[in-house]
């Protein structure tokens, strides 16, 4: 079962402000002792983050109040590809690698966008199917999933949350054109 | 308070939802599944409601979820009072007023309407729409959806998710009010069991099993967990259901809850799909709110509660007990098993857990009984499932069908065939757990054993379609990368294992594996398979293993010759042009040559490549035009005519002189070695012209009196003018090689003649038998086969052809006989039994005659021939045929029907294929294969007798110029590396030093097309049907090439 939560004194006083101590702490008593309680919580904080990203500090402080071992809540940040312990681009494009996608050619596209944005490798230098790469102006970041589910519309490319269906490379390229100028945000 | 205690408040609810889904002004719903939003439906529902707002009328608009045919998506149900309901298909914003008009006159936009639905049978209830609107097909009888059977679908698409009033109208939660109000938990797990429910999450274990598992559990407190983490890429049902339909998935966990005892429930969503969770988060709210959920379900002192986790992307989460560990609060690692979840799962407590298409088939068995649900599907696997159909398939969407349909029924009848007419190669089920069924498979009926028998598993019901297009050591690579990043590393054979399969794979996919590869990678996807510690590893193997046992040749092309026949890896060939040109030429040079105006320079490159580009410029069936990537920025390059204008300013000209002695120059110092080549067509030509280049000694056999097989004998003038073929053989005569004429092997010399007195003997004669068809009336005067018609004509030898001929078959010899037989005055019907796009002749061929005046018919089988008294040809009759089953080719197979046509003529032309002289195979001593065809090595084109090779239509059956030339080609450079020991094919080439650079912004242009003649002057005679390109033409064209043989870092 889950661990002593919240105990009664509060930590030595840390990096994080008073603000960021009580957000931290009404969520973990939101979550407390329900199933699958540090994946809330811990999808909640990456969300409420303007940089899309878990900082450490917060999973420091996260340790402390909930008495869950760091190690065990870095193996959890680490281990799903849903988290980012790195701040992200301002804007987020991301190509599905489904298979359906991927016999429509979405390696191409991946390619091209890499290309195009001058990303040559993907943070973690590994495989290219779980991809999450930002470019040094911190403008875009560069994102692979398993698969969106849009199998249908494939190549599937999503472009700041928004799902673009049947897309080619002339239609990538002009869509990433809009989100630099602007005219999408 | 609005909560449901009894029957009158249950009764009142369902009341109020009957009136909004069957309200009494009409209602428009709008289809707003992820898919449908994705494809423009968020605007076409503020284009309803804001021109509704406008209008003022009085229409009820509402969302719905998906119905399941994502490509024709957005769809927007349409209902007006007492009429049917009827689906729009691809609606669009500005669609929505005349909609509005038309359903203000009580009408539907005919051009919109893909179905109606007169009732529908949501399982729970009945619900009828009403009549009329027949010129509308009914919901089952589009392609699409027939056969389909919506069980687990019954909502979706039909009613409102977000409204739980609109689900109890549609028969919702009476189930459980069913089941609450018997209260005998062992009755309903023993109907459970006795429908033989099984797990629709892929591996299939009994329901009712695990179910009863968890109710003799004696802990407190009992968990239920809906496993909606559905990471298989390519599967997306359990979204759409969930999107569609949330309540029905509630429902079933609240079954299940009160028969197991557990009072716990957890949904484990994908995070990935925030429309699921947004609905089931509304869903779980209502239900509460109506006391669906919490404490005393009912009024019946039954208590339930249920919550949402957002998994965080990890495939290995389907897993059960990675599942329950990361629910803990842990990376999602699985444990062994025993101990089983139903003993120890959650937090050490009894816990079931089913997935989300489990659930939903609950209520519907709880309500109709176990015997209703064994009527649908097979006996192993009652019921039905949802596949999600996707990939190279025309109509993707979502197909909810009994268990053990045949998969064709899938692949072309729901799913229409590959687009654009490519062949259908495989389909991969199970996503990364599942294998790759070829086609000729197809008739494999879909339940958990018969998957199961061929590597592959049922999975959650994922199917991508693979074509031609698609290479399957490259999909075979894909799934492994795929389970080899999402392995979570805790067995040493799944995280090590997956790691060195990758490794090989990529191997192979680089054009650097070996046979030895192939053993290895065999070996050790066993041992992954069999000593992994969860369902991850043990099925991480099935992609390489159904793939190397269903498609080994794929394998070995990649290892032995270094070819990727799909053209998928990129490693492995210059271009796609490149890759799919049977001769492999290096068409972006001479493109690029011609752009840089070094037509000479391009001449060079261009026959060095191919002896017979003027020939090939004409005739050749332009693989290379599928493949081109400026395909998909506006045409393919007209890469076929721009060959054709280089050869034809070249062969006439002046330069020819000096050119010829230029490639005559490249032919290496003599070998001392003597070779025979046995025929003149195309295939040996090309082999010769070869050989001699690389310094051998060469002699043309050929029973002819002249050089060119077919190109001179079957194809006719206005294809081929025959003083451009004798150019290039003369050419071809200038390296060196020679010919002795009128001299038949076997007959004037013997084959063991050429062994004593040559090096090396390459066997290429062609298809020069017509096949015979058994028709009543054969042996009529009038009577004749194609090609000896063709070869007559060509030779300028009387024919007895008279003035109305019919042309039996659909190939290239059937439509050069027709346009043949229209030059010398006759009137011309071609008759075909299958439809006009199943014709293997060239398309615009088929196009030409028919601006020419002949006549076809389609869809009709020859059934006798009449003749009268004389005993000549008075007319054919055919049957008329329909089109019936998918055959192994994908094609449809023509059905006969009663109707007979009959065409009135005196001429009869058989063109239904052409066979190889089987005599000769036979005569020859040589191993020849079942089919009486010459067995070869594929790599090598060696027979089974020393110093011989074979090639062309004597090893494939009857082919094209192209591919016979490929094998000319191939055999040269084997014969070559036998008789010296070395490779030295590549040195034959010189250096060409040309631009490197990709245009950067292609702009859009057109594809310049060949000008025809007039089509009525041009069939008075044989003069040529086209006139090339134009110098203009021919360099815009060359400037139209994307240059994919330049690679980044070149």
């Amino acid at each position: 079962m889950t661990s002593a939560l919240l105990p009664g004194e509060k930590p030595a006083p840390g990096p994080l402000t008073a603000d960021e101590q009580d957000y931290l702490d009404r969520l973990i008593v939101r979550h407390r002792g329900r199933p699958g309680m540090l994946l809330n919580i811990l999808e909640e904080i990456q969300e409420n983050q303007p940089k899309k990203y878990l900082p450490l500090d917060y999973l420091e402080y996260l340790s402390s109040r909930t008495g869950i071992p760091g190690a065990q809540i870095f193996s959890v940040a680490t281990f799903y590809a849903l988290f980012n312990l790195k701040p992200q681009g301002r804007h987020t494009v991301c190509i599905c690698r489904g298979t359906a996608c991927h016999t429509r050619g979405s390696k191409a596209l991946l390619d091209r966008l890499k290309l195009l944005l001058g990303v040559s490798e993907g943070e973690d230098g590994g495989s290219a199917d779980k991809l999450a790469a930002t470019t040094p102006d911190g403008e875009f970041t560069i994102r692979t999933v398993a698969c969106f589910g849009q199998c249908a519309l494939a190549p599937v490319v999503e472009v700041d949350h928004q799902i673009l269906g049947h897309v080619n490379e002339r239609v990538l390229e002009r869509e990433v054109e809009a989100v630099r100028k602007g005219a999408r945000s | 308070m609005k909560k449901i205690r009894d029957l009158a408040s249950f009764n009142e609810a369902r009341e109020a939802g009957l009136e909004k889904l069957l309200p009494a002004v009409p209602r428009i719903a709008v289809g707003m599944g992820t898919c449908g939003a994705g494809n423009g439906a968020e605007s076409v529902f503020h284009a309803f409601s804001d021109s509704i707002e406008q209008r003022g009328v009085s229409v009820q608009l509402a969302r719905t979820g998906c119905f399941g045919f994502c490509a024709a998506e957005p769809l927007v149900n349409v209902w007006i009072p007492g009429k049917p309901l009827v689906i729009l298909q691809k609606v669009r914003p500005d669609d929505a007023p005349a909609i509005l008009d038309h359903i203000a006159a009580g009408r539907i936009p005919a051009d919109l309407a893909l179905c109606r639905i007169d009732e529908w049978d949501h399982i729970t209830a009945h619900v009828k729409f009403g009549t009329g609107f027949e010129e509308i097909p009914l919901w089952n009888e589009v392609p699409f959806f027939r056969g389909q059977k919506k069980i687990v679908l019954r909502n979706c698409g039909l009613i409102n998710p977000d409204d739980i009033e609109e689900f109890l109208a549609v028969g919702g939660y009476q189930a459980l009010y069913k089941a609450l109000i018997d209260s005998n938990p062992a009755a309903v797990i023993e109907a459970i069991q006795a429908a033989r429910l099984r797990g629709r999450g892929g591996a299939g274990f009994q329901t009712g099993a695990k179910w009863e598992f968890l109710r003799r559990a004696k802990a407190e407190p009992k968990y239920l967990i809906c496993n909606a983490d559905e990471g298989d890429p390519g599967a997306y049902m359990n979204r759409n259901e969930i999107e569609g339909d949330p309540h029905s998935l509630i429902e079933g966990m609240l079954i299940g809850a009160f028969v197991t005892g557990a009072s716990e429930g957890i949904i484990y969503v994908r995070a990935e799909y925030p429309l699921a969770v947004h609905r089931l988060r509304t869903a779980i709210q209502q239900a509460e709110e109506w006391g669906l959920l919490g404490e005393d379900i009912l009024g019946r002192g039954f208590r339930f509660h249920l919550s949402l986790v957002e998994g965080a992307g990890a495939f290995v989460c389907g897993e059960e007990t990675a599942l329950i560990r990361s629910l803990e609060g842990r990376a999602g690692r699985p444990t062994p098993r025993p101990p089983y979840p139903a003993d120890s799962g959650l937090y050490g407590k009894p816990t079931n857990i089913n997935n989300v298409e489990t659930w939903f088939n609950i209520a519907p068995i709880v309500l109709k009984g176990p015997a209703w649900f064994l009527e649908t599907g097979s006996p192993k696997s009652p019921g039905t499932k949802v596949f999600s159909l996707v990939g190279k398939v025309v109509n993707t969407g979502l197909v909810e069908m009994p268990l053990g349909t045949p998969l064709k029924t899938f692949v072309y009848d729901v799913g229409g065939g590959a687009p654009l007419g490519r062949a259908v190669k495989a389909v991969q089920t199970g996503g990364p757990s599942g294998g790759c069924i070829p086609s000729d498979m197809f008739d494999t009926p879909v339940d958990y054993e018969s998957l199961a028998q061929l590597g592959s598993i049922m999975g959650s019901g994922g199917m991508v379609v693979m074509d031609e297009d698609n290479c399957m050591v490259d999909v075979a690579r894909y799934f492994v990368e795929f389970t080899h990043s999402e392995s979570c590393g805790k067995c040493i054979p799944c995280r090590v294992g997956l790691d060195k399969s990758l490794h090989y794979l990529s191997r192979i996919t680089h054009g650097k594996g070996t046979e030895e590869d192939l053993k290895t990678l065999d070996e050790l996807s066993r041992m992954i398979r069999d000593a992994s510690l969860c369902g991850l590893g043990q099925t991480a193997p099935n992609p390489v293993l159904t793939t190397m046992r269903h498609f080994l040749h794929e394998f070995e092309d990649h290892i032995r010759a270094r070819r990727c026949r799909a053209g998928v890896c990129e490693e492995l060939a210059l271009s796609p042009c490149e890759n799919s040109c049977p001769l492999h030429m290096n068409i972006p040079r001479y493109l690029q040559l011609l752009k840089e105006d070094r037509l000479e320079d391009a001449f060079v490159s261009v026959v060095l490549d191919n002896p017979l580009p003027a020939s090939t410029g004409r005739v050749c069936q332009h693989p290379c035009d599928n493949r081109c990537r400026r395909a998909g920025l506006d045409e393919a390059v007209n890469m076929r005519e721009v060959h054709r204008y280089i050869a034809d300013s070249i062969y006439p000209a002046p330069q020819f002189e000096e050119l010829a002695a230029r490639v005559a120059s490249l032919r290496k110092p003599a070998t001392g070695k003597r070779c025979a080549v046995v025929g003149a067509g195309p295939t040996g030509l090309a082999c010769a012209y070869y050989l001699a280049l690389l310094g051998h000694e060469v002699m043309v056999y050929d029973s002819n009196p002249d050089a060119g097989g077919m190109l001179r004998h079957a194809l006719p003038d206005y294809r081929l003018p025959k003083d451009v073929l004798d150019r290039e053989i003369e050419l071809i005569r200038r390296v060196g090689v020679q010919f002795t004429f009128n001299t038949r092997v076997q007959e004037e010399i013997t084959l063991n003649d050429l062994d004593a007195q040559f090096d090396a003997v390459f066997l290429a004669i062609g298809t020069w038998k017509e096949n015979w068809v058994y028709l009543p009336g054969t042996e009529l005067k009038g009577v004749m086969p194609a090609l000896p018609f063709l070869e007559a004509v060509s030779k300028g030898e009387p024919t007895a052809l008279g003035r109305k001929v019919v042309v039996i078959g659909g190939g290239n010899a059937a439509i050069d006989s027709a346009r043949t037989a229209l030059r010398l005055g006759s009137d011309v019907t071609i008759v075909y039994r299958r439809e006009r796009k199943d014709m293997p002749a060239i398309h615009e061929e088929v196009e030409a005659a028919e601006a020419e005046g002949a006549k076809i018919v389609f869809l009709a089988s020859p059934h006798r021939i009449i003749g009268d008294e004389s005993g000549r040809v008075k007319a054919l009759e055919a049957v008329k045929t329909r089109l019936g089953e998918y055959d192994a080719s994908g094609r449809r197979r023509p059905m006969p029907t009663d109707e007979i046509v009959r065409v009135p003529c005196d001429t009869v032309i058989l063109a239904v294929g052409e066979a190889v002289d089987l005599d000769f195979a036979k005569a020859s001593g040589l191993k020849i294969k079942e089919n009486g065809l010459i067995e070869v090595d594929r790599y090598t084109l060696a027979t089974s007798r020393p110093k011989f090779y074979a090639g062309g239509d004597l090893i494939t059956g009857a082919s094209n110029v192209s591919n016979a030339m490929g094998y000319g080609k191939k055999a040269a450079r084997n014969i070559d590396r036998m008789l010296t020991g070395e490779e030295r094919w590549t040195s034959l080439w010189p250096e060409f030093v040309y631009d490197m650079t990709v245009p950067a912004h292609p702009g859009a242009s057109r594809r310049h097309r060949v000008r025809e003649a007039d089509p009525l002057e041009r069939a008075k005679d044989f003069r040529e049907a086209t006139y090339g390109l134009t110098t203009v033409e021919a360099m815009e064209e060359a400037c139209r090439c994307l240059r994919c043989d330049v690679r980044n870092g070149d």
